[in-house]
């Protein structure tokens, strides 16, 4: 019977069609749902302990974007991200002050990088590192 | 297959499958004039495990605290892999879901299949009404942008014209005398929890009424279109000479199902943000009401009439009673004629409201 | 019986209509409540003339839009009407022309610093520009390139020497204009801007101060450095375009699938016919 083929033919298109985009509706379901790899950590950074001396600050790229490692009188090493909590401006240390710096609208961080004055609304975030062997290595 | 076949025997000698399939299904006699807008019902059954499934799975990322929930959609939409797809999935669905279901009311209104004996199946859907546009104000809110703090102080604020009880009920739903934390936790409870449940209930109940009195005629190509129910005794409207459900109408639904995937797919992939505005993604601020704050295009109406009276309460009040006439109208109108072509005055009034109801829509939008 | 018929007939009908006339429930009046302005503008928006002008011109600017107010520059007590101008609570008035630059160098500070080595700094109380003759003290907008224009410098100079700075800008303020507009449109997706906003801020800032020195030479070398940062930020909005040009065609593949998924099933309905 002529009907009863089209009928198994239409069945098996639907069926075949149907199949495929359930498998297409897994895959990103799957995705969603998987664990994410924790591999997102950024590339390490590593600077000679020399090319920071007292009082003074090195500025570096970490993970895209400006940081800076601080080295206070009284040698207290700290690693801070470099972008202002404001609007994203660059800060700078001044040396004379002992403290950041933003120039875009005259934020001031000291050296651990908590907020003095000025609009940033948080401090600056810290970054961890460790000291072996003469070399700083950030992340 | 042999193997089937005893699978299938296995499980009728215990529950009597077959006789249900049978009674259910391929021997469900349905009349031979029903329409694609007899498809809404199952499109929206659709829509709803969609949301429900698409809900669940942002529920595992997102975070329903003040201080994090942005953060937390944010994430969604940027990090989590096809967590964009998933979140405009939810969000376009809403839309949709109010969208159809219009379309199935309007549908039953102008085929007058709300009449005795199905005054149980329009009241439960009326009920469901509310409660999908109760679910969708409470979903507004759990992205904590300022679109929805906003449009959310705009919606409560509207229950302070309600006298005596009004400004009272205002704080008992906002969990405090502004939109915060508190609203952000009850609003999530109702959203999540309370209403579904409700939405499942109801519709359980609406399907229970439609098996039990049986599938309305369509007043189209009939010679005789009056109600024929007596009222003087229960009977289940069979439809002899009917076609079966399964395949037939099973596969109409199926094909519709079909066509609004497509449609709703369409509008996710090129056009989700469609319902958006800027503020729905800045993140919520207190202190800072932005310019033009609108409600979602099915509130627009309510919006607008209200803005129209010079009291808030005759404004609130107008629409409690449309409303209530709505919820009621199978009580009120009890000619036995069916056919919309037959009943001009209550066509006449019918679509003329429904214009009305476009038309401040539209207004709402442009004022 | 055909007066009962009538009158459920017509009820039924005027019911049908203003049940239509309101579909859907939850009312939304009101607006929020404003938050009370500070007593500078309360005293000095009623004012008439020089007085209350700077309220007016101020509301345009880019301070109002980001809630610097009066008290932000001016200083004194933004809250207690009686003493909102005494010195004793940090009121500095009005600066005289020559203390205009520290004035807003409290803020600017790195702007400050390069207009003072500038020639125009050392042009400062002996005819030549402070922060106000290009920028306007209480209608300061959002700096742009259209600043240096032949109305603005020819006061002072010939604008030949302006355009050639402005020329040496051209180039790279256009840049960063198409990716400013970029950015915008991906935030109204709910795309995560917040990394290259900064990004593009701070690199929008360092070249604007650039122009303070005045120094062609100055802009022409740093130039290269500062399009360099934006072809950073510019890669990341191109591999965003890949992903949603990509997110695009997966999505007519979806759409014609279900299509034709619908025919199929169409098809089926048909042979039971």
């Amino acid at each position: 019977m002529e009907s009863s083929g089209r009928r198994t033919f239409l069945g098996v298109c639907l069926g075949g069609l149907a199949a495929a985009v359930a498998a297409a509706v897994t895959w990103p379901v799957y995705r969603y749902l998987a664990p994410r790899s924790t591999a997102t950590t950024a590339a390490k950074v590593e600077i000679p302990e020399k090319d920071v001396p007292e009082g003074e600050a090195k500025f570096f790229e970490f993970n895209g974007a400006s940081a800076v490692l601080v080295r206070k009188r009284g040698d207290g090493l700290i690693a801070l991200s470099a972008v202002c909590t404001h609007l994203g401006c660059i800060v700078q240390w001044e040396k004379d002050q002992q403290y950041f710096l933003c120039p875009c609208h005259g934020g001031h961080y000291t050296a651990e990088g908590v907020v003095i004055s000025g609009p940033p609304p948080k401090p600056l975030t810290k970054l961890p590192f460790t000291v072996a062997n003469g070399v700083i290595t950030v992340g | 297959m042999a193997l089937l076949k005893r699978l299938i025997d296995w499980i009728d000698v215990r529950i009597g499958a077959r006789e249900v399939v049978a009674k259910e299904l391929t021997g469900y006699l349905l009349p031979r004039n029903i329409n694609t807008w007899y498809s809404m019902g199952s499109i929206l059954l659709f829509i709803f495990v969609l949301q429900v499934v698409t809900g669940i799975l942002l529920l595992i990322y997102y975070v329903p605290d003040a201080d994090k929930a942005f953060k937390s959609v944010t994430y969604i939409m940027n990090e989590v892999p096809f967590g964009w797809l998933i979140r405009m999935c939810h969000v376009v669905g809403s839309s949709m879901m109010v969208l159809v279901l219009l379309l199935h009311m309007i549908s039953v209104l102008f085929m007058n299949s709300y009449k005795s004996p199905r005054e149980f199946n329009w009241l439960t859907g009326f009920i469901l009404f509310t409660m999908v546009q109760g679910i969708s104000l409470t979903g507004y809110l759990l992205p904590w942008s300022q679109l929805s703090f906003w449009a959310t102080t705009v919606a409560t604020n509207s229950a302070n014209a309600i006298p005596v009880v009004g400004p009272y009920l205002v704080e008992f739903l906002r969990g405090g005398k502004l939109v915060g934390p508190p609203t952000l936790g009850r609003f999530f409870a109702l959203h999540v929890a309370l209403i579904p449940a409700g939405i499942v209930a109801l519709v359980g109940a609406h399907l229970f009424f439609l098996q039990r009195t049986g599938v309305s005629t369509p007043p189209f190509g009939l010679k005789d279109t009056t109600d024929q129910w007596k009222g003087d005794g229960y009977s289940y409207e069979n439809h002899p000479g009917g076609i079966p459900f399964f395949p037939n109408y099973a596969l109409e639904d199926l094909r519709s199902i079909f066509i609004y995937i497509a449609c709703f797919l369409a509008v996710v992939f090129f056009d989700p943000y469609l319902f958006f505005t800027r503020d729905a993604f800045l993140p919520a601020n207190p202190l800072q009401t932005p310019a033009h704050i609108k409600p979602e295009w099915y509130f627009l109406a309510n919006y607008q009439t209200l803005k129209i009276f010079p009291s808030e309460f005759i404004g609130l009040a107008v629409q409690g009673i449309a409303m209530t006439f709505l919820a009621l109208l199978p009580f009120i109108d009890r000619s036995p004629e069916r056919h919309p072509l037959k009943r001009p005055l209550f066509m006449a009034c019918a679509l003329g409201g429904l214009l009305l109801w476009i038309g401040l829509s539209v207004w709402g939008h442009y004022s | 019986m055909r007066y009962q018929e009538i009158v459920m007939h017509v009820s039924g009908r005027v019911f049908a209509l203003l049940s239509l006339l309101a579909v859907a429930l939850a009312p939304l009046p009101a607006v929020a409540a404003e938050l009370p302005e500070i007593v500078c503008i309360q005293c000095h928006s009623t004012m008439p003339g020089r007085f209350g002008e700077p309220v007016t011109l101020w509301k345009g600017s880019i301070h109002a839009e980001n809630g610097i107010a009066c008290n932000a520059c001016h200083g004194g007590d933004s809250k207690d009407a009686a003493n909102a101008m005494s010195p004793a609570r940090g009121f500095l008035g009005a600066p005289k022309e020559t203390a205009i630059p520290a004035f807003c160098g409290r803020c600017h500070v790195g702007v400050m610093r390069d207009y003072l080595a500038s020639a125009h700094g050392k042009a400062l109380g002996k005819g030549g520009p402070t922060c106000v003759t290009c920028h306007s003290n209480h209608h300061v907008v959002k700096a742009s390139l259209e600043l240096i224009n032949e109305k603005s410098c020819s006061r002072c100079h010939s604008f030949e020497r302006a355009r050639l700075i402005r020329d040496a800008m051209q180039e790279t303020e256009g840049m960063i204009v198409a990716i400013d507009g970029k950015i915008a449109r991906y935030k109204e997706e709910g795309t995560d801007t917040e990394g290259m906003e900064k990004g593009l801020f701070a690199v929008r800032n360092r070249f604007h101060t650039l122009f303070h020195n005045v120094d062609v030479a100055l802009v022409k070398k740093e130039s290269a450095g500062i399009q360099g940062d934006l072809k950073k930020i510019q890669d990341q909005l191109t591999a965003l375009d890949n992903s949603h040009q990509k997110r695009k065609i997966a999505g007519a593949v979806v759409v014609s699938a279900m299509l034709l998924l619908a025919l199929f099933t169409h098809l089926l309905r048909k042979t039971y016919d």
